[in-house]
């Protein structure tokens, strides 16, 4: 392999990264509180579809990603009010948000299909460092999404486990009876995690199309969203291992294209893309096993619907 | 003083019908207000949709093959839900059943029209089923949850698929085109009735005696007793392990024969997007039908009209995705619908001064009912 | 000086008015009694001081200022901390992050916490680790918990619900002594209970519930005795629990277990080596503290849960047997969870009450519809459950019904041995009669009965022996007639051994 095919993986590994955290981060954060959106796959294509729109509209990437995160939060009010709110199964309803946000990503983004993709995000390279070989064409050179990416992961837990609102959320997620009764609004708790979990998703849909693959079509999410559910169990609902896997994954996405130009390896490609799913039901099936003799890692109250009067 | 939910003492009359119909009428108002923004004309649009799908019986008969697949996938769903499970996994099971029959095509393309599409709808079954297996092992010896592992399985089914039309598989004749070659000619589902095929047939028949079996027979008394409590079933001694495995695998059959039916009813051969969402539809459709496998034919036969209706406008330059929408707005319009039949929005607390709009408290009828136990004070209560 | 005064509180729940014009004054720096029976509307009542629980009706004072709750937020605010039954804790929170939940510094150090957690219990005497999750620690040491979360929070007024419920004897005394520091601290203390000696023991005043009313308010313990207090608490219904005649000879042993053990998920065995026989006819009480062990032995002999040890009935060797063998050798089983055990809350009348029968009722694999609904008619009928419809969810009848239901679906058919895990909790008093004389009759016809129950003057009443467990072991053996509730006390204690 030589320099420029290991940079061209190594820059490929993060944008896949950026990507997948993002969107797994933001579902992170609504699983915390207690609620499964499934729905991500539909709010990253609607948030792409928005942030890209917008983006040409203004001419201004940033304006986009604001615009992908309003778009995919406001999607996922739809999923907190039905679920957390009206007490509906969050199963279907998350489903459902998906349909919804792949058709109306379709919809409304019928004529964006022939744009070409004028506002994108461009690389960041970081004065000096940049000149770093190997590394700085890639970490001192990646977008800064990327790094609000890492931020974000690091300002989640730190907020998760260093400040009162991330013990409020997280007893909320746990039990949301007894969060209730400590004073913790469990529903508004709720709302702002499934719509702060939307609008991650929506971003990273907006990085998706204005930078992985920029340009909107119907089905450029390529199930990426379901990748980002995966992930929050693979990493064990923590931002760290969360990190880990959202490289680990992205890398397997990143390599794909590469295992036979690059590396020479006589071995179907497209059948490594089934990795991150087949990791996934693994690492479930050893969660439960450890879980056995002590509470598991999942938060307790997902699925569950709370209404405070119920009797 | 915010709004709240309050529990209706008896809930609206009506039930699902009721709330179905509220979540129609919802989702073709909120429709329009899109087709508006888009400059279409909804009621064209609606009325162009309505004559696609039930203008005429060749129109039905296009309605009713398409509800085929969602009938099936929607019994696969509601099987497992009436058990308290969720299979996700339709998606998946359906494209593992259409390989599984593609399969056999391929290594017996010289067997009879009849053999070979009994052979074909048959290792559909098994294809869909094998395909559950997985999660259902898990779900009965590990207790790990369906929901996900079936969910990671549509993606990796997908993928499968993708690689055998891609690769191994690919037609040498389909100009790059990833495809399967075309299934022998004898392959196909024999002609019901104009656009319809025996594929029609076969599956009323599988929802008709799996939806009467699930409401009158010992076993879908088992299932809806396990679903309605774990333990009140291992109470009277049924075996959930044996009954979580047997229902999920019995739910990838169904979705595996959606599969084959699709394959060997409307594709002339398998491609990569054999199964066409027909699996997530399908979930809809059986949470519309409450989880009970009697209710998924009406249903399915009004998503498969709303599909119809939407391929039909996309020749007219509107994008066909707005009965995708209709269809979501359809399930979050009755699942709101259905709350509200069970409650009711109180404005407010109810303290002294709301007493009137928050029902007041029958005081002639008042001490009847004291002494009837609380929960609050029963051992359990919520956890 | 008054520290709360809850005046005309109404409360109705769907189809159950809780609270219907109940009053309540507690003085500040005083542990006042709150007495009732189940379904006297007591925690109903508690919630609604406690803001979890909006009254239809009524006035909220604290310290002479009028309150109006709308959520728990708003009655923390003012002071009011509550203890409830089941616990609120969460299981994977450590006792410091249980503690300050809600409450907790804007910035948080997990050291910081622990240290101030440990300070705040070791001021009031409440031994706990700070650094442990909630998971791993007793019933009594949960309990300390939650008081030191209302501590955290500097609650003035500390309601606990049922608090000696969980606790074993020594456990209870030591709550005692933790609340009567707390009132000297100028707390007040609101100690909800039906025990008549720990009211007595703890608390300076009582006031009395009955039907969602207040019969009688801030009497002073000192001048309080049991009969005026029963008759308080139950009115002029009749008195609880008629002495049975004892039949004078027993019949034929029914059933044999020995050596059952029953291990749970940490490993530990919560039924340790217990040996029982019952014989036809015959009713053996079975006493103890909560969780020492009575349900797992009773789900292990209906064969819920796996053991080891040997069970017999008659001939038939039904160690391993399914629960549904062990049913159809004529065993039956009330389970304590009445519902999601016993009865299943989606499903109509008719579908629970042939959850036994169902197998019978199947022609081939189809089960005969009229035939189910005449022996759910008749089973309603015969056992008198009052329901609206036979297709409604069991879920809306009252818990007297569903029980009439449950014990009426066991006993029918003649089973050779019934165990009934706690039949009378919860109920009314016509509620509780109508079970106990279900049990007598069967007694009567030649049933062997296990009862399991909390309340010790049912057990008196009706066992003809009477076993007390203890932490996985029965610990003693009392013969009724000779017997008082202080014996068979002491032995629930674990510390006189029979």
């Amino acid at each position: 392999m030589s320099e420029q095919q290991l940079i061209g993986l190594l820059i490929a590994v993060i944008e896949f990264g950026t990507l997948l955290y993002l969107a797994a981060l933001g579902e992170l954060i609504a699983e915390k509180a207690g609620v499964l959106n499934l729905g991500v796959e539909g709010m990253m294509a609607f948030g792409g579809m928005a942030g890209f729109w917008f983006g040409i509209e203004t001419g201004s990437p940033w304006l986009g990603l604001v615009m992908a995160a309003v778009a995919g939060g406001g999607l996922a009010l739809i999923h907190a009010i039905v679920s957390v709110v009206m007490g509906a199964d969050q199963v279907v309803s998350g489903l459902a948000l998906t349909i919804l946000g792949l058709a109306m990503s379709a919809f409304l983004g019928t004529s964006l299909v022939t744009l070409t993709p004028s506002s994108k995000f461009t690389e960041q390279p970081l004065g000096p460092l940049s000149d770093i070989p190997i590394l700085g064409d890639t970490l001192f050179s990646m977008s800064l999404v990327s790094w609000l990416a890492v931020f974000l992961g690091v300002a989640t837990w730190f907020i998760l486990e260093r400040t009162r609102i991330g013990l409020s959320l997280r007893a909320v997620g746990e039990n949301a009876a007894t969060a209730d009764s400590a004073g913790i609004p469990v529903v508004r708790a709720r709302l702002i995690a499934v719509v702060i979990g939307g609008a991650l998703a929506g971003i990273s849909g907006a990085y998706l199309t204005m930078l992985v693959a920029p340009g909107w079509s119907e089905g450029t999410t390529a199930g990426r969203g379901w990748i980002a559910v995966a992930l929050v169990i693979f990493g064990a609902w923590r931002p760290g291992r969360l990190l880990v896997g959202a490289l680990l994954f992205g890398g397997l996405i990143a390599l794909e294209p590469r295992l036979q130009t690059v590396f020479d390896v006589d071995f179907d490609v497209r059948l490594l893309s089934m990795l991150p799913y087949l990791l996934t039901v693994a690492v479930l099936i050893v969660l439960s096993i450890r879980s056995r003799n002590r509470p598991s890692a999942a938060p307790a109250a997902i699925g569950q619907i709370w209404r405070r009067e119920e009797r | 003083m915010g709004w709240r939910l309050v529990k209706r003492d008896t809930p609206l009359p009506g039930g699902q019908v009721r709330a179905f119909a509220v979540g129609l009428l919802l989702a073709l108002v909120l429709g329009s207000i899109l087709l508006l923004a888009a400059g279409h004309n909804p009621l064209s649009t609606y009325q162009r949709m309505l004559d696609a799908s039930f203008g005429s019986l060749r129109e039905i008969s296009t309605t009713l093959d398409r509800a085929v697949p969602l009938g099936l996938a929607g019994l696969a769903v509601a099987v497992a839900g009436s058990m308290g499970l969720w299979n996700i996994g339709a998606e998946g099971q359906i494209i593992a059943g259409a390989i599984a029959a593609a399969w056999v095509a391929r290594l017996a393309p010289d067997l009879n029209g009849f053999s070979l599409i009994t052979l074909m709808l048959l290792a559909s079954v098994v294809g869909g089923a094998l395909l559950a297996l997985g999660p259902a092992l898990a779900r009965a010896q590990l207790g790990v949850s369906e929901i996900i592992t079936t969910l990671m399985l549509n993606e990796v089914a997908i993928r499968i698929v993708r690689y055998l039309v891609n690769g191994p598989w690919k037609d040498p004749l389909s100009f790059g085109f990833p495809a399967a070659p075309e299934l022998p000619d004898q392959a196909a589902l024999p002609d019901l009735y104009q656009r319809s095929n025996i594929g029609l047939l076969i599956a009323a028949v599988v929802i008709a005696v799996f939806g009467w079996l699930a409401a009158r027979s010992r076993w879908g008394y088992e299932l809806r007793l396990a679903g309605s409590s774990e333990r009140a079933a291992q109470y009277v001694g049924i075996s959930l392990k044996s009954k979580v495995l047997t229902v999920l695998v019995l739910s990838g059959a169904f979705a595996g024969l959606a599969g084959g039916i699709l394959l060997t009813g409307s594709s002339d051969r398998l491609v990569e997007g054999v199964g066409g969402g027909f699996g997530y539809a399908g979930i809809i459709v059986a949470a519309l039908a409450l989880m009970r496998p009697s209710g998924v034919a009406a249903v399915a036969v009004a998503f498969g009209a709303v599909q119809v209706g939407g391929l039909a406008i996309e020749t007219q330059g509107v994008p066909a995705a707005i009965a995708d929408i209709l269809q979501g707005l359809i399930l979050f319009g009755a699942l709101t619908a259905a709350v509200f039949g069970n409650y009711r929005l109180v404005r407010g607390s109810a303290d002294a001064d709301t007493t009137e709009t928050a029902d007041p408290v029958d005081e002639s009828a008042g001490t009847e009912s004291i002494g009837t136990d609380l929960p609050g004070e029963i051992a359990g209560g919520p956890a | 000086m008054l520290a709360v005064e809850l005046e005309n509180i109404w409360k109705r729940f769907p189809g159950v008015v809780a609270n219907a014009g109940a009053s309540l004054t507690v003085k500040a720096g005083s542990v006042h009694a709150v007495l009732g029976e189940n379904g006297a509307g007591k925690t109903t009542l508690m919630n609604v001081l406690a803001g979890v629980y909006q009254p239809d009706k009524g006035t909220v004072r604290l310290h002479g200022e009028q309150q109006r709750f709308t959520k728990p937020a708003d009655a923390i605010a003012a002071g009011v901390g509550m203890v409830h039954q089941e616990f609120r804790l969460v299981p994977t929170f450590t006792v410091a992050e249980n503690v300050v939940l809600g409450a907790a510094p804007m910035r948080i150090s997990k050291a910081d916490l622990e240290r101030q957690v440990g300070e705040l219990a070791e001021r009031f005497g409440l031994a706990t680790d700070p650094a442990q999750e909630i998971w791993q620690l007793s019933m009594g040491e949960r309990q300390r918990v939650e008081i030191l979360k209302a501590l955290w929070r500097e609650a003035r007024v500390l309601i606990l619900d049922e608090p000696t419920a969980v606790l074993t004897p020594s456990e209870a005394e030591e709550l005692g002594r933790i609340t009567a520091t707390m009132a000297e601290d100028g707390r007040s203390i609101i100690f909800i209970s039906h025990k008549l000696d720990e009211v007595t023991a703890f608390c300076d005043e009582a006031t009395v519930l009955r039907g969602g009313t207040t019969v009688a308010s801030s009497l002073d313990v000192a001048d309080l005795n049991a009969a005026m207090l029963a008759e308080l608490m139950v009115g002029q219904a009749t008195a609880v629990s008629q002495r049975r005649e004892r039949a004078n000879t027993p019949g034929e042993v029914a059933l044999t277990a020995r050596d059952i053990t029953v291990r749970d998920l940490h490993g530990r065995n919560v039924v340790d080596g217990v040996s029982v026989q019952i014989r036809s006819g015959e009713i053996v009480g079975l006493a103890g503290v909560a969780g020492n062990g009575q349900r797992p032995l009773a789900d292990a002999l209906a064969g819920l849960t796996t053991s080891t040890g040997t069970i017999k009935m008659g001939i038939h060797d039904l160690t391993k047997a399914t629960p549904n063998d062990r049913h159809r050798r004529g065993l039956s089983y009330v389970p304590e969870d009445r519902i999601g055990v016993g009865l299943a809350p989606r499903l109509s009348v008719t579908d629970n009450a042939i959850m036994r029968a169902y197998r019978l009722l199947a022609r081939g694999p189809i089960i005969d519809r009229e035939g189910a609904a005449d022996f759910a008619d008749e089973l309603v009928e015969q056992f008198n459950v009052k329901v609206a419809r036979m297709d409604q969810p069991i879920a809306g009848l009252s818990g007297g019904n569903l029980q009439r239901l449950l014990v009426g679906r066991e006993v029918d058919g003649q089973p050779t041995v019934l165990i009934a895990a706690q039949p009378t909790r919860g109920l009314d008093v016509q509620g509780v009669a109508a079970i106990q004389r279900v049990l007598l009759e069967q007694a009567e016809t030649g049933v062997g009965i296990l009862l399991i129950s909390e309340d010790l003057d049912e057990l008196l009443a009706l066992s003809d022996r009477l076993l007390v467990m203890h932490e996985g072991h029965i610990v003693g053996e009392f013969d009724p007639d000779l017997s008082t509730r202080a014996d068979v006390g002491v032995a629930m204690t674990g510390a006189g051994v029979a």
